[in-house]
Formats: structure tokens, C-alpha cells, sequence
């Protein structure tokens, strides 16, 4: 080594580090000399391992070359230089070769080394060992994990868990150690001190044996049952965490088992009072978690407990005990408000927290709970201190008032003003204005008793606006209501001062509003003064805003002469295309491009979407968004991160609400349709209608799995049945379905069907059956049989074997409905009272479910089988109440005929007593929609 | 992977006041197959930069505990340095802050004068065997700060001269062996 390397890293005593060739030498020197200088191979080890933990990585012909020098260093008796050594080899192993060879050495400091070494050793193992070595080590492994040391016995069974994968035959062996250890209070001995401090016994070995022990039982439900038993009484644990995985053993035992709840009912009421916060936490966080599918089988004295347990969390001066009550009551407020409205004093109280993010949650949950009664003080808590808080909280903020506006139409005016005021008086970059306006387009969208004095704010708000994309937003927006309110030149005023003040981007999209009051029926008189407008500004001096102009006035000119032109439909369009679809085509029109784009792009296939169904669409994401608990995800992380972690906990995230999977359905159901239009047959029935929510015909774990989707045509029905095949050797042939009409003589007459020529193992394909109807509604239900030839499967080739004639054979599957709620489309209405009022044809209809389900069940299936949407926020039963009323609204889907229902729900020890009351322009399809609710 | 798995921990961090890290790192499940690891950055240059990202939301954030990119972040911001602990979502919360404060307060201990930057380099090795004794391979060993101050060991002392000289008489031998002794003594209180 040169004298200048050597310099140079002396005078590196702290803070900059020496390059990477300079450690490696160094360390290759001085670890290769002897006698071994341990303080100065502790330093180097120590440089080693900075420079490792910086991202730095040396290639594996180096690494091994510093692995095999570090190992020569056990020759060394010094355990301070030791427990470095043990450091370094764990890090290393996972870029050098060869790690094995240091098996021995570690196994010889296992045997004979000191207490203190001997841990780091036995943790060592996991980075050298490997499956073809792991056995070597279980003597070895056996003796330390029932040491009476608790860091040894710790170690051990740490490095056993580890190795669990890769050598689960040895480790099985030490169950009963195990088990033992579980019980085992072990604790430090008080002769033989190093250091000067002086360990206390957490006991935490009976966590880490726990553990352990569980991965061996798990598929052992008698065992682990027996292991909650055995460990939860007479203080067995000391440890708390030990405890926590004692209570997550109970959720994984209930999760699988819900019929086991009972059991264990009175272990979780008296662990909601353990004297550890933690495993109080844990437990409510298992009872409330449980509650949400499970609702039957708690009883709300229980989830009343769990509730008041989290209230006095949140009251206790440690932080992360406070967050995490929080969090969980947070997760409760998207499903049951109600619930948790006891704890609002607490919520109230941490508004003002000092921590941002116990604060952000509070008000946020805070909102949630909101009812008709109180959202009037929330919001004024709220305005005192919005305009305290930074950016991104007032976002948070205005996005849960927004939920709130949409789920309390009738609290409008208080929102408002307080939108209103934020806006006006807030202080704040353009994410966070963009979010007012936004919340403001919502109320016009969907509350109409605010449309008119939203409208005008958001006129004087464009007055003073330094966002483009915003201006553009509120002009288009007032286009598109402006001519339709009761003084529809306001607006103009406001439109055509934008022209005179504003930048070209500006100006074009206020001409395109400004053309659109050219129609408006309330007052004609505005026509010619928007002409004279426009004409001045067709001497614009941007190209654009002078085209837009031009094409105006053109379109203006023609729909004054014919009414029914197209250049009515241009000027105010009343429809528009399913987005989706749209971007799917055109991109299929791009990429199969043959004849140079000779072919015009046809939209005709493409689903038009009125307005009406595009709010409803609108509402039921935005419902959905609401009750999926995105907040904590959306709000808090930047995208672009998202892991399979992410998504995973999206599939089984356990506060998921009834309607979460719809949106999914419905992007399923749009390429269903897709590929329906695909088959030549099918193509001739013309345009698609409608099609209904999947229905599942079969357990999801029986051996072919089968889904339904029923398919409307103006003269036609097709039913489309997926089917899976989950068995793994067999493959099926011609697989059809037939389906036979439960009453004769049907009104449908079958006209083809189109079978899935071979299904092979855990495959999915679908079978397609055509009928013809008549053009009336048609409700039928039909006996399906699934219908098919087994043929064993060659493993090899996945093919079934030649000439293997293969069984018939067939499979019952549940039968298959086409009722009312197939010929609707759910449908959105401002106000429902009004609109349900004015509909002339009136249907009453009583039923009485006998049937053990809850009321939130009852509401779920009535939304599904109806396909109505259900308005202001009717389609949550509280689980407090025994009575609900649910409020749904749709349209036939061929004809586009409004219609509405009023449902009401109470429940009785004999069952649940439905009364539906329906009205409809269309008296049929009213009766039969109410007659055929169930 | 289960809810009672032991492997709750992601990541122990130590940053330094421009965000960049002093130590890192990132545990993975031992012994699990490559394509079954999956999620927590496996590479530097992605680590790095969630690490900047999330010093953006530690800095200067006094609220110890928060949701970053949908994993559970404890943190303290001392003087020149941040010390975090990154867990998953559906961990308790109370536990992992514990694994937290006994990674905090055993680092207090060893390190006399106070966590500083500075402290933390000179003493890297210390730290680095404090880390190593309250989790491994994201499995909480530990939760005591005394017991894992306790088993962290000084940096040898050079090498001790056992030599007597015997020159010096019984007298020195007793003294050298009292003083021996002393000092033994004084380490076990």
C-alpha cells in the first residue's frame, strides 16, 4: 500500500469516506496481516460496511476475495472485534461466493464462544447456510433455542424463522422447543455484565417462539386453536407483542372461521381492557375489521366497546396511539358513521393538534360523521381555522366536503357558503382552487337548488382567476348550464368580459360558451345580441378565436332556419360517447389501418351517452370513491410507487363497501359487450341495448365456475355465460349450456347457440345463447344445464390424449332470470322527491323476506336487481335502526323512460317486511319492475 | 404475506439534513425466491429517491409518526440527522413505534455526547450493532434500549500490553492484578 493511500484515510477519521478501491485495500491488507491489530480491523470493517450501506457494491470476484480475508479474522478471540466480523459476513454473503466456508467458524463460536458473541453468531447462519446445508446446523440450533438465555434463545429462534423456507423439515423438528419457549420466561442472568448497562427482560422470546410457532401449526386449525387457548389465560405471555400476535392469531382463526367468533367473544372484550394499548388497538382493529363482513355475528355491544376502547386512545398523550385510533375510526366513519359519532368531542378536540397528520384525520373523520343535524356546526368549526392550515390539508379538507355536498343535497346552502367563502378568502396555489371549483361544478351538477348562486360565484371568481385551466373550466361550465337558468345575459355579461380582458385560450373557449346561449328558449331577445357579439369578435387577431367564431355564427345562422339541424345538436350537444370505448376504437381504427384511412371511422358502434347517464355514472364513482377509503392512499402518496403490496391490499382490503367492484363490472361489462359484437351472428341484431351485472350461476369454488351476463337487443337476448374450468387434468369439449324455460310456452324462441369448442384446464371462455323476442319486455326465467365431453389432459403437451373419445357429461347450474331490472339503466336526478312526484304511473307492491339477512344486505340486492342508482345516500342501511328507506331512480334502457322507486325496509324477528312503491312513465314497466323486486 | 408474519419492519434509515442517507437499510424476507420478493425497492437508485421524497415530508415536520406511499414511517429529526423506521400499513402501530423508540434511545445510550451526524460516523459501528440487535431481517428482536445498548460492544481498546515485568517485584504484579481487578469491577456495576 503506498504511503499516500495510507495518509489519506488516516485524515478520513469522520464525515468523508475513502473511495471504494481505497477501503477494499486497505481492508485486503491489514486483515491478511498478523498479529491481528483488532481496533484498526473494527475500523476498517466499520468503513466497510458505511460504504455498503451507501449503495456502493463490489464486484463478486472482490467481494469474495473481502469475504474470505474478514473470516480469517476469527482466528481473533476479541468479541468487540467479533460482533463487527458477524456484521460484516451477513452483508457480505449476499454478493460474494463460497459463503458456506465460514460455516464452521461460526459454528465453532456457537459451540464455544461467549454468551455475548454467541447470538450474532447463531443470526449469522441465516446469511451463509442454504438449502442443501441448513440440516447441518439443527443440533446446533436445537440446543440454543432452549438456552436459558433470552437474546440466545431469541436468535435462535429468529434464524430458525428465517430459514423456514428453505429448510422447513429441520425446522419442523424443533416444535416442541418451541412451544416451550412460548412459555418460557426467560430472562437475563445477573452474573457475567458486559457493558454497563443492564438489560431488562422484555420477555420478548415468547414473541419471536410464537411466531415461529404459528408458521409451523398453520394449516393446523385444531392446533392453532389450542395454542389461543393454551396461551391466553393465567398471564401465559408477558410480552406484549407477543400478545398482539396472539390477538392476529384470533382474526386469522375468525377470518377463515366466522362461525368461531362467538368463542372467542369474551377473550376479545376483556383484551379491549388489557393494560397495553397495543393489544387494546389490535383488538378493536380485529373487531371492527370483522364487523364489516360479519356484521350478524357481532354484537354491538362488543363494537360498542371496541368504539369506546378507540375513544380513550385518542385521549392518551403518546402519538402513535392517537394516530392509530384514528386511522381505524377513520376506516369505520366510510362505512358506519354513525357508529363512531360518541367519540366526536375527542375528534373535535385533536382538530387543533399540533401533529399535521393527527389533525388531517380528525377533521376528516370529523366530516364523515356529518348528519343532517350537525353538518351545520362541523362547518363552522371548520372556517375557523381553514385558512391557518397549509395547502395540501385544505385540499383534504374541501374533498370531504365535497363528499358531504353530494351526500346531503339538502344542507346545500351551508356548503355553499362555506365553498364560497374558501374560495374568495383562501389563499392558496392552483391544486387547491382547482379543488373548490371542482367541488362547486359537483353542486351544480348534482344539487340543483344551488346550481343558480354557485353559477354567479364562480362568475365573480372568474373576474380575478390566474388559472387558465381553471377559466376554461368555469366557461365551459357556465355554457353548458348558463342558458338553461332563469337569467341566462347575466352570464353573457360575465362571458363576454373574459373576451375583451382575456388571453387567446381564454377567448376561445368564451366564444364557444357565448355561442351556446344563442338558443336559449327562456330569452330570445339574447340571440341577436349574441350575434352582434360574435361578429365583433370574428375580427379577433388570433387565428383560433376568429375560426370559432366564424363556425358560431355559421351554426347559429343554420339552427335559427331549421331547427332540427345538425348545427343544434353541434351547438348544444346532449350526448356524448362512452369515453372508453371511444379511445379502445379508434385505436383498433388506428393500428388496422389497411386502405390509408379510405374507410370513415364509424362511430355508430360506439355507446352514447345521454347526460343523465353520464351523472349517474359520475355520482357512483364518486360514491365509490368515498366508501373505497382511497383518502389514505390518494392523499398521502405520489403515484408512480405502487407495488404489488398496494395492490394486494386494495383486493382483500377488508373496508371495502358493496358497491366497490361496480366500476370494474363495469369496464367488464363494457369489453363483454365488445366481444359480443364481435361474432358475425350477434352483429345482425343490431345495436346493443343493454347489458346487466354479472351474476355468478355457480359457487365460486365449485369445479367450473359459471357467470352470467344477459345481453338485450331491440329484437333479441343473448345470454353469455363464462365458464372456468379449474380442474387441472381434464379438458372439456363442445361445452354449451341449455337452457330450458321454466314455463311454457316461452315468448322467447331460441335461436342459436355458439359453444366453446375445447376449454382447457383453468381456462376461461364464453358460451353465447341467442333468442328472439318480441319487442316488449319479456320476463323469463330459465333452467340452465352446462353441457359438455371430459377428456383427460396429457400433462406434457397440455393437449387431451389422441383418440380419447372423452364422457359425456353435465353440470347443474343455477338458473338464469331476466327480469325488470334487466331493461334499466340506473340514471341520475337532482331531486328525487320532485321528479318521483311528477311521474304519473304509480305501483305498490308489498313482500316479506323471510330470510336471516341484514338490512344492508336487502339494500344491496335491491340496487342490483333493479340496476337503479340509489340517491341521496340511501343505498347505506344504518346498522343502528331497524327500518330504512332507499331511494332509486333509472330508465328503460330501450326507450329511455324515467322511473323511480321508493323502497321501504323494517326489520322484524320474523323477517324483513318490504313495501315498494314505484313510478314510471311507463305503467308496464312500473309493474312490472315493483311485482318482480325479489 | 400473513398478517403474523414476524417480518413487520422495511426499513431502518438514518438521513442527514440535506436528505441523504448516513445509513440504509432495506430488509427482505430471507431465503424467499427472486420473483416472489417483490415491492420494497430493490434497487439503490430507486431507494434513493424515495428517500428524498420522503425527507421532503420529514423535514421540519415535527409528527413522528406518519403514511408515506402507503407504508407506516416513524421518524425523529434531531439536530443534522433523521432517524426513521419504515413498516408495513397493516402493522400495529404501537408496536412499531416501540421497535422505534428502542432503535432512538438505545442509539442515545451508546452514543454519549447526543445523536449528531458527526457522533453517528465516528461511532458507525456501534450504531450499525445497535441496528443489528433490535431488528433482523425485519424481525423485531429486541424492544429493551438498555438490553441492546447492552449488547453492543466498544471498540477494542489497543491491544492490551499483559506482559509483567517482573523486574518490578510481587509488589507490582499485586498492583498490576488490583487494578486489573478494579477495573473488571468497576465494568460489572
Amino acid at each position: 500500500m503506498s504511503t499516500h493511500t495510507y495518509k489519506k484515510f488516516e485524515n478520513a477519521e469522520s464525515g468523508e469516506l475513502p473511495d471504494r478501491m481505497t477501503i477494499y485495500q486497505d481492508c485486503m491488507s491489514e486483515f491478511n496481516e498478523s498479529p491481528i491489530n483488532s481496533k484498526r480491523c473494527r475500523l476498517l470493517i466499520s468503513r466497510l460496511l458505511r460504504l455498503l450501506a451507501q449503495g456502493e457494491t463490489f464486484p463478486e470476484s472482490e467481494a469474495t476475495a473481502l469475504f474470505f480475508s474478514i473470516s480469517k479474522l476469527f482466528q481473533h478471540q476479541n468479541d468487540s472485534l467479533r460482533q463487527a466480523v458477524y456484521l460484516a459476513i451477513k452483508e457480505l454473503s449476499g454478493i460474494s461466493q463460497d459463503v458456506l466456508m465460514a460455516t464452521s467458524s461460526i459454528m465453532k463460536d456457537i459451540q464455544n464462544g461467549s454468551e455475548l458473541v454467541k447470538p450474532n453468531a447463531i443470526r449469522s447462519l441465516t446469511a451463509v447456510l442454504d438449502e442443501s446445508t441448513a440440516f447441518s446446523a439443527e443440533r446446533l440450533l436445537k440446543s440454543a433455542l432452549v438456552s436459558r438465555h433470552p437474546s440466545i434463545s431469541s436468535a435462535a429462534l429468529c434464524t430458525s424463522y428465517n430459514l423456514l423456507p428453505i429448510a422447513e423439515v429441520t425446522v419442523k423438528r424443533f416444535a416442541n422447543e418451541t412451544q416451550e419457549a412460548v412459555v418460557d420466561l426467560k430472562s437475563f442472568p445477573h452474573k457475567n455484565l458486559v457493558g454497563e448497562y443492564y438489560p431488562n427482560s422484555t420477555f420478548i422470546t415468547q414473541y419471536h417462539a410464537l411466531g415461529l410457532l404459528y408458521q409451523l401449526k398453520k394449516n393446523d386449525k385444531m392446533a392453532l386453536l389450542k395454542m389461543v387457548r393454551q396461551f391466553s389465560n393465567n398471564n401465559t405471555l408477558k410480552n406484549q407483542l407477543a400478545k398482539i400476535e396472539l390477538v392476529k392469531l384470533v382474526n386469522e382463526l375468525i377470518n377463515k372461521d366466522s362461525q368461531l367468533f362467538v368463542d372467542f367473544q369474551s377473550l376479545l372484550m376483556e383484551w379491549l381492557s388489557n393494560k397495553h394499548e397495543s393489544v387494546q388497538l389490535e383488538t378493536a382493529k380485529l373487531i371492527t375489521n370483522f364487523a364489516t363482513h360479519n356484521s350478524r355475528l357481532i354484537s354491538s355491544e362488543l363494537f360498542a366497546s371496541a368504539v369506546t376502547t378507540l375513544q380513550s386512545l385518542l385521549t392518551v398523550p403518546r402519538v402513535s396511539a392517537k394516530f392509530a385510533a384514528l386511522r381505524i375510526l377513520n376506516r369505520i366513519s366510510m362505512i358506519s358513521p354513525e357508529k363512531i359519532v360518541v367519540c366526536n368531542p375527542e375528534l373535535e378536540s385533536l382538530i387543533n393538534d399540533p401533529n399535521r397528520n393527527i389533525s388531517t384525520y380528525a377533521i376528516t373523520t370529523l366530516l364523515k360523521t356529518g348528519t343532517a343535524k350537525n353538518i351545520t356546526s362541523l362547518i363552522s368549526t371548520i372556517t375557523k381555522f381553514i385558512h391557518d392550515v397549509s395547502d395540501d390539508f385544505k385540499i383534504i379538507i374541501i374533498d370531504a366536503v365535497r363528499t358531504l355536498s353530494l351526500n346531503f343535497p339538502n344542507e346545500w346552502k351551508t356548503i355553499l357558503n362555506f365553498l364560497i367563502d374558501v374560495l374568495k378568502n383562501g389563499e392558496g396555489g392552483f391544486k387547491f382552487k382547482n379543488n373548490i371549483v371542482e367541488a362547486l361544478i359537483d353542486m351544480v351538477t348534482f344539487v340543483p337548488q344551488a346550481k343558480e348562486m354557485a353559477l354567479e360565484n364562480l362568475c365573480d371568481f372568474i373576474e380575478d382567476c390566474e388559472f387558465n385551466e381553471i377559466l376554461a373550466r368555469i366557461l365551459h361550465l357556465l355554457g353548458k348550464e348558463g342558458p338553461s337558468t332563469s337569467n341566462p345575459s347575466l352570464y353573457v355579461r360575465h362571458i363576454y368580459n373574459r373576451v375583451v380582458l382575456e388571453n387567446a385560450i381564454i377567448r376561445s373557449a368564451a366564444v364557444v360558451s357565448l355561442s351556446k346561449f344563442a338558443l336559449t328558449k327562456n330569452d330570445p331577445s339574447l340571440s341577436d345580441s349574441i350575434i352582434s357579439l360574435l361578429r365583433r369578435i370574428a375580427n379577433d387577431k388570433d387565428d383560433e378565436v376568429r375560426d370559432r367564431a366564424t363556425i358560431a355564427l355559421k351554426f347559429i345562422e343554420s339552427a335559427k332556419k331549421d331547427t332540427s339541424s345538425e348545427a343544434q345538436t353541434l351547438l348544444q350537444s346532449n350526448y356524448s360517447f362512452d369515453f372508453n370505448a371511444l379511445e379502445s376504437k379508434l385505436n383498433t381504427y388506428i393500428s388496422s389501418n389497411t386502405d390509408s384511412f379510405k374507410t370513415p371511422f364509424d362511430v355508430t358502434s360506439i355507446r352514447k351517452l345521454t347526460e343523465g347517464d353520464i351523472k349517474a355514472l359520475d355520482l357512483k364513482r364518486k360514491q365509490d370513491k368515498f366508501t373505497k377509503g382511497e383518502f389514505e392512499t390518494s392523499v398521502e402518496s405520489t403515484p408512480g410507487m405502487i407495488d404489488d403490496n398496494l395492490i394486494s391490499k386494495r383486493a382483500d382490503s377488508s373496508f371495502a363497501g358493496p358497491s366497490a367492484h361496480d366500476h370494474q363490472q363495469d369496464l367488464l361489462a363494457t369489453k363483454y359487450a365488445e366481444d359480443l359484437m364481435s361474432i358475425e351472428q350477434i352483429k345482425e341484431f343490431g345495436p346493443l341495448v343493454n347489458s346487466s351485472q354479472i351474476v355468478a350461476l355457480t359457487e365460486s369454488e365449485a369445479e367450473f365456475v359459471v357467470r352470467g351476463v344477459k345481453h338485450l337487443f331491440a329484437n333479441n337476448v343473448v345470454f353469455q355465460f363464462n365458464i372456468t374450468n379449474t380442474l387441472t387434468d381434464t379438458a372439456l369439449d363442445n361445452v354449451t349450456v341449455t337452457c330450458t324455460p321454466e314455463v311454457e310456452p316461452s315468448e322467447l324462441e331460441e335461436l342459436f347457440t355458439i359453444p366453446i369448442d375445447r376449454l382447457l384446464p383453468s381456462a376461461e371462455a364464453a358460451c353465447y345463447v341467442a333468442f328472439k323476442k318480441t319487442e316488449d319486455m319479456v320476463m323469463e326465467s330459465f333452467l340452465t344445464n352446462l353441457m359438455f365431453t371430459t377428456k383427460e389432459v396429457n400433462p406434457e403437451t397440455n393437449e387431451p390424449f389422441e383418440g380419447d373419445e372423452g364422457f359425456q357429461d353435465e353440470y347443474d347450474i343455477d338458473s338464469i332470470f331476466l327480469n325488470a331490472g334487466d331493461y334499466i339503466k340506473s340514471s341520475f336526478v337532482g331531486d328525487f322527491t320532485k321528479a318521483f312526484d311528477e311521474l304519473p304511473n304509480e305501483e305498490v307492491a308489498v313482500y316479506n323476506i323471510k330470510e336471516n339477512i341484514s338490512l344492508q344486505e336487502l339494500v344491496d340486492r335491491l340496487v342490483v336487481n333493479t340496476s337503479c342508482l340509489p340517491l341521496e345516500n340511501t343505498q347505506y342501511a344504518p346498522s343502528d335502526s331497524n327500518s330504512h328507506t332507499v331511494k332509486l331512480f333509472g330508465q328503460s334502457a330501450s326507450k329511455g323512460t324515467k322511473i323511480a322507486l321508493i323502497v321501504k325496509l323494517i326489520k322484524t324477528s320474523k323477517g324483513i317486511a318490504i313495501k315498494a312503491q314505484g313510478r314510471a312513465e311507463d305503467a308496464t314497466l312500473c309493474a312490472d319492475l315493483v311485482n318482480g323486486l325479489m | 404475506m400473513s398478517s403474523l408474519s414476524l417480518y413487520s419492519v422495511q426499513a431502518v434509515l438514518i438521513l442527514d439534513n440535506k436528505g441523504d442517507r448516513i445509513h440504509a437499510k432495506y430488509y427482505q424476507s430471507p431465503h424467499v425466491a427472486e420473483d416472489a420478493r417483490k415491492g420494497l425497492m430493490q434497487n439503490v437508485k430507486r431507494q434513493k429517491e424515495f428517500e428524498k421524497r420522503l425527507f421532503q415530508k420529514t423535514h421540519k415536520q415535527d409528527s413522528e409518526i406518519m403514511v408515506f406511499e402507503d407504508r407506516l414511517v416513524f421518524y425523529r429529526e434531531y439536530l443534522d440527522v433523521t432517524l426513521c423506521l419504515i413498516g408495513s400499513m397493516d402493522e400495529n402501530e404501537i408496536v412499531l413505534q416501540q421497535a422505534f423508540t428502542a432503535f432512538k434511545d438505545s442509539l442515545d445510550l451508546i452514543l454519549n455526547s447526543g445523536i449528531d451526524k458527526r457522533n453517528i460516523q465516528e461511532h458507525y459501528d456501534m450504531v450499525l450493532l445497535a441496528i443489528d440487535e433490535t431488528v433482523d431481517n425485519g424481525i423485531i428482536l429486541e424492544t429493551d434500549p438498555a438490553t441492546i445498548a447492552s449488547r453492543v460492544t466498544k471498540p477494542p481498546t489497543n491491544e492490551p500490553q499483559m506482559s509483567l515485568d517482573l523486574d518490578k517485584g510481587l509488589l507490582g504484579a499485586w498492583g498490576f492484578a488490583k487494578s486489573k481487578l478494579q477495573e473488571r469491577l468497576q465494568q460489572g456495576m
